[in-house]
């Protein structure tokens, strides 16, 4: 099982493995590495290892139970497994947040076979992902052999067979799913679980850390649907969740179900000490800042360890980068093709079979040299390795350790090395070590009362049972949603019942990964193939789709020849273009209502609600590292609407007036400021890029900023030609807004830690290596610009000096 | 909440949400409202303003109608072994009981539920029909408490395609009211089946209608398609005329004729168990020419 990580296997490979026994460990690759590439190295830091902690195996376990877990060669638990067994057995809800590989697994598998066996009870467990779901079951299975426990575990996704499903249903004492099931094909479907929900007991919801922004927000209202049927049943089940290490597991663990949650966070498991490196690629042209490519070293750190006769992982952050470093390891280390391969892909889109075997052989210590996508980050099983290299930042500092975490050996030092991509993200944090030692990791946020995310499960809920008038769905009175839906004529109101009415199954319709249905779904026509390879939501679509636009898909660019705008289709055929392309948009916001504003140095800062008009006009290509402006296209599309909230900063004209010589450099430092404080908030509240977005303009949507060809701030008053606003009073705005009609919980975050926010971009833009900016800071910079007197990267500065906290 | 429902609207449009499919006065076509006597509704609660004409059938509780009546076609089987739906038993014709629903869906799961449950025997010589009705959702478990109550231990259940569709929804229905599902245990003869094995790759398709037509030279009169059965009703749930309701009953009162006419056919031509499955209506049938006589009229169903 996931809790201690095979040390049989682990064992057995030491004892016969003499020839392959590390001659080093971590800590020794660490030294040597800094001293050999002393420069590219900036940051390192060590975590301490720790002694394992224990606790008896619990006496009030079911005795079959016990014996199983003895002949899998478990005799004693870690101390969080055993709290998590005593939390559970006291009734409480409980989620457990503790390091990868730690075990987390046992904790709940050990209650929930436990009531299986004496009580019939039933559980449902919830993955994120098929795989997992799968891996979860192999293990259920083998702990049921041992001990011949008689507990029949399935998986209920959907490549289950229509035959299998009934009795599934019937005789699942423990059914594995994934949200997604439990949204379109088990919840409407209820009274064909009716024995299953009647005896449900626990629901298992793994790795929920993943279940935040949009995403987070839906599975909070498919959990409140499935609390709401568990109570038609007359059940309340345990919930017990897990985790990866996030700033706030119990909030956000009560967040999603919406009960008091006990958080058990400190591991007991043993771990060795671990070594982390922070990697920048050395500048191989000075004069355009260009840097050799992370790839170039994740292959040269990964050959370095593989060769000291360390494990080790490397992960990647597309399918065809795992291809690309495979291929490099394996010229290097699987040359003699009558040897058994030292190197493994391991990725999604290989068949169940191909992975299960290259698990068992990285379980099995065969395999010397793994890459990898993010398909090893969640808790798939492939035993202990000595080395991590992360081929880019993952998005997250919660991911990044992680990743990390699944180095580490109990006697041994394992390393982690972080290598920088060309990404302003990535550049910000390889230069901010500090970041990565002390900040907490992030926090996982939701919003599960977004309007239209309501809406949707409020409709699919209606579907399942009849809300009656001032029923509570979660906190909120559904009454007024009904009343909506009953207008839009699929609910029927009657005394004071609403019920489902309408010919049609509302969950299908509903994505769980979207808000709202409007989404784009990307076709790849290369070589006739007609395939769907992705899907845009609406909101990010005009900004990513236009013709012409390169459209990036896994880190593979394709380019868009058709924008099918009412058919919310994109067609695209692959491209090996050397540039990206960038929208132009005019975006004018206008304040409609705030909700909180506090002084915020020489000025003040907001949060509230804002109304947001947008045109995509055209859009530059831009060169892959020179980011030259090599050429525009037009774009004819639609405007946008949008009503969401934001956080803002506002400076009064006298503090203008005295740090600038004139407007021009006022905006231009606005804008400029917008950039960098993009940069940090996307890293502070874990975002996508594209679900936060960034404006300057006045507070009244009067007029509103964009770059223009040269970097330089353009005034417009509305879509049409650029004018220059010389009269009336100038109070320049700078937003961070949320992407999503109606907000995804973004910007409050954002507001509580505005000053955080300026404090760290106004470190970002200091400490930057450019000369006048860059796109790692400020945004791109002209050549021209270069020696300017006031560069943007001064001017970005004194707006981020006005507006810190004094 | 008319703020809400204005927001909601502007934040699904931005959303990019497409103008909803979903009824709005509008996509009715102005005749069809006019015949459905679907009208604007000024709030989200329906007021019936006229009159809506008699509901078929007479009252038995709250909201709840039944329709009761009897003919002498079909006329009822003989003892017969139900071989012909591989269930190896001799079934009397008193045990028999015809069931056909109409629901306001195809669309499946707990959100679809019938309106209508129409049930037929064969009772002092005579084929009896009783359907019932609903007028207010309140009433479905009256409904299904009154149909429950035409069961008995021995009854046989006979449908077409109601293994799949009807019974499943019925029993989603009676969990949905904390009831027992009355129709567990009970054989069930679902005519869909042998039908098919017989006819499947003969007649265009192996649908009811085509089948009284084939099998018995029914022609329907002024019927209601199926398909729409579920809007007659919703307009009458909506403050509507009753008037499609009696349409309704009358489409499903044939199918329950139909489907007696096709288990007296069936019946009667049955072999023993011991032909086995007839194989996968492999055209061997075909010259079933001799059954093809309509029992009443007389005539031959296949020229």
């Amino acid at each position: 099982m996931n809790a201690l990580p095979n040390p049989l296997a682990q064992r057995a490979v030491r004892q016969d493995g003499s020839l392959a026994a590390p001659v080093s460990g971590g800590d020794q690759l660490a030294r040597r590495l800094a001293k050999r590439y002393g420069d590219r190295i900036t940051g390192s830091f060590v975590l301490p290892g720790r002694e394992g902690q224990f606790a008896p195996l619990p006496g009030d376990m079911a005795p079959a139970l016990a014996q199983a877990l003895r002949a899998r060669g478990i005799t004693q638990l870690y101390a969080h497994q055993a709290q998590a067994w005593n939390a559970t057995a006291a009734g409480e809800h409980v989620v457990i947040a503790t390091p990868t590989a730690s075990g987390k697994s046992l904790c709940y598998t050990l209650p929930v076979i436990s009531a299986a066996i004496r009580q019939q009870a039933k559980a449902l467990f919830l993955f994120p992902t098929k795989a997992l779901a799968q891996d979860q079951v192999a293990e259920l299975l083998e702990l049921n052999n041992a001990g011949a426990l008689g507990v029949k575990a399935f998986t209920f996704d959907g490549d289950t067979p229509g035959d299998a499903r009934q009795a599934i249903r019937l005789h699942g004492d423990i059914v594995v799913s994934n949200p997604d099931m439990l949204h379109q094909a088990i919840l409407p479907h209820h009274t064909k679980w009716a024995q299953f929900f009647e005896n449900l007991r626990y629901v298992v919801i793994d790795e929920v850390h993943t279940y935040r922004g949009v995403f987070g927000s839906h599975v909070a209202n498919v959990l409140r649907r499935l609390q709401r049927i568990c109570a038609f049943y007359g059940v309340s089940p345990q919930f017990i969740l897990c985790s990866a290490t996030i700033g706030n597991p119990a909030e956000h663990a009560s967040a999603l179900i919406e009960q008091p949650v006990t958080a058990i966070t400190e591991s007991g498991a043993p771990v060795g000490e671990k070594h982390v490196l922070l990697w920048n690629p050395p500048v191989v042209n000075p004069d355009l800042g260009l840097r050799a490519s992370a790839r170039s070293q994740s292959n040269r750190i990964a050959r370095t360890a593989i060769r000291a006769g360390l494990k080790t992982l490397v992960f990647a952050q597309s399918r065809l980068m795992v291809e690309v470093l495979t291929k490099y390891l394996k010229d290097v280390f699987d040359s003699d093709p009558r040897k058994p391969p030292r190197i493994r892909a391991y990725r999604g889109g290989y068949l169940p079979t191909e992975r299960r075997a290259a698990e068992r052989e990285m379980r099995a210590g065969q395999v010397d040299g793994i890459v990898s996508t993010s398909a090893l980050e969640l808790g798939v099983d492939i035993g202990a390795l000595d080395v991590v290299v992360l081929n880019g930042y993952p998005g997250s500092v919660a991911a990044t350790w992680q990743r990390f975490g699944r180095a580490g050996r109990r006697q041994q030092a394992s390393l982690g090395v972080l290598v920088a991509s060309s990404d302003p993200l990535d550049q910000y944090l390889v230069r901010h070590p500090e970041f990565f030692q002390g900040a907490p990791p992030e926090h996982a946020r939701i919003a599960q009362d977004q309007p239209l995310i309501l809406l949707d499960h409020i409709r699919c809920a209606a579907f399942e049972l009849p809300f009656k008038h001032g029923e509570l769905f979660g906190a909120q009175d559904a009454t007024p949603w009904l009343q909506v839906l009953a207008e839009e004529g699929v609910l029927h109101q009657e005394g004071e019942r609403f019920e489902w009415i309408a010919d049609s199954y509302p969950a299908n319709a509903v994505s769980l990964r979207s808000v709202a249905d409007g989404n784009f779904v990307v076709v790849d026509r290369t070589h006739g193939r007609q395939t769907i390879v992705a899907e845009v939501d609406f909101s990010a679509a005009a900004l990513t789709l236009y013709e012409g636009a390169i459209h990036m898909i896994q880190s593979v660019p394709y380019q868009v020849e058709r924008l099918d705008w009412s058919g919310r289709k994109a067609y695209v055929t692959r491209t090996h273009v050397d540039y990206y392309t960038d929208a132009i948009d005019y975006t004018r916001l206008k304040v409609l209502e705030a909700f909180d504003g506090s002084p915020a140095g020489a000025g003040s800062a907001h949060h509230g609600e804002v109304h947001v008009a947008r045109r995509v006009a055209g859009y530059k290509k831009i060169r892959y590292y020179t980011h030259e402006n090599i050429g525009y296209g037009p774009v004819n599309l639609p405007d946008l609407e949008l009503h969401t909230t934001a956080v803002w900063w506002q400076l009064p004209q006298r503090a203008l007036e005295q740090a600038f010589d004139h407007r021009q450099q006022a905006l231009d430092g606005f804008l400029a400021a917008a950039h960098a404080l993009h940069i940090v908030a996307t890293v502070a509240v874990m975002a996508e890029a594209r679900d936060l977005q960034k404006a300057v303009g006045s507070g009244d949507g009067a007029w509103f900023a964009t770059p223009d060809a040269n970097g330089r701030a353009q005034l417009r008053s509305s879509f049409g030609e650029a004018a220059l606003v010389t009269q009336g009073p100038f109070i320049p705005t700078l937003y961070l807004y949320d992407a999503f009609p109606g907000g995804v919980g973004l910007s409050a975050p954002l507001y509580e830690r505005r000053e955080d926010l300026v404090r760290l971009a106004r470190d970002l833009v200091h400490r930057c290596d450019c000369r006048a900016g860059c796109p790692a800071c400020v945004g791109p910079v002209l050549a021209a610009d270069e020696h300017s007197e006031t560069p943007l990267k001064a001017l970005a500065t004194r707006v981020l000096d006005l507006i810190v906290a004094l | 909440m008319n703020a809400l429902a204005d927001k909601l609207r502007g934040l699904r449009r931005q959303a990019g949400v497409m103008p909803a499919p979903a009824r709005r006065p509008e996509p009715l076509a102005g005749n069809l409202s006019q015949l459905l006597g679907v009208r604007q509704r000024v709030s989200g609660i329906p007021r019936r303003t006229t009159e809506p004409g008699a509901l078929p059938g007479r009252t038995i509780a709250p909201g709840l109608q039944l329709i009761e009546t009897t003919g002498i076609w079909p006329p009822a089987p003989t003892d017969f072994h139900a071989g012909f739906a591989r269930i190896d038993e001799m079934i009397a014709s008193d045990r028999l009981l015809l069931f056909d629903t109409e629901t306001t869906g195809l669309a499946g799961g707990t959100g679809t539920r019938a309106f209508m449950i129409g049930v037929a025997d064969w009772h002092e010589g005579q084929f009896r029909e009783r359907q019932l009705l609903i007028s207010t959702l309140a009433a479905e478990a009256a409904m299904l408490d009154c149909f429950a109550s035409w069961l008995r231990p021995d009854s046989v259940l006979v449908s077409y395609n109601g293994k799949s569709y009807d019974a499943p929804l019925l029993k989603t229905r009676f969990r949905l009211h904390h009831r027992a599902c009355p129709l567990g245990g009970l054989t069930h003869l679902d005519l869909l089946h042998p039908v098919r094995r017989r006819w499947r790759g003969v007649w265009e398709n192996c649908r009811l209608a085509t089948v009284e037509h084939q099998l018995l030279r029914v022609v329907r009169e002024d019927d209601l398609p199926g398909s729409e059965a579920p809007a007659a009703w919703l307009g009458y749930l909506r403050g509507g005329s009753a008037t499609p309701l009696h349409r309704v009953a009358h489409h499903n009162s044939q199918d329950l004729r139909s489907l007696g006419g096709i288990l007296g056919h069936l019946a009667a031509n049955t072999a023993p168990l011991s032909a086995g499955a007839p194989g996968d209506g492999s055209g061997g049938f075909s010259g079933v020419a001799p059954a093809c006589v309509h029992p009443v009229l007389g005539k031959p169903s296949h020229p």
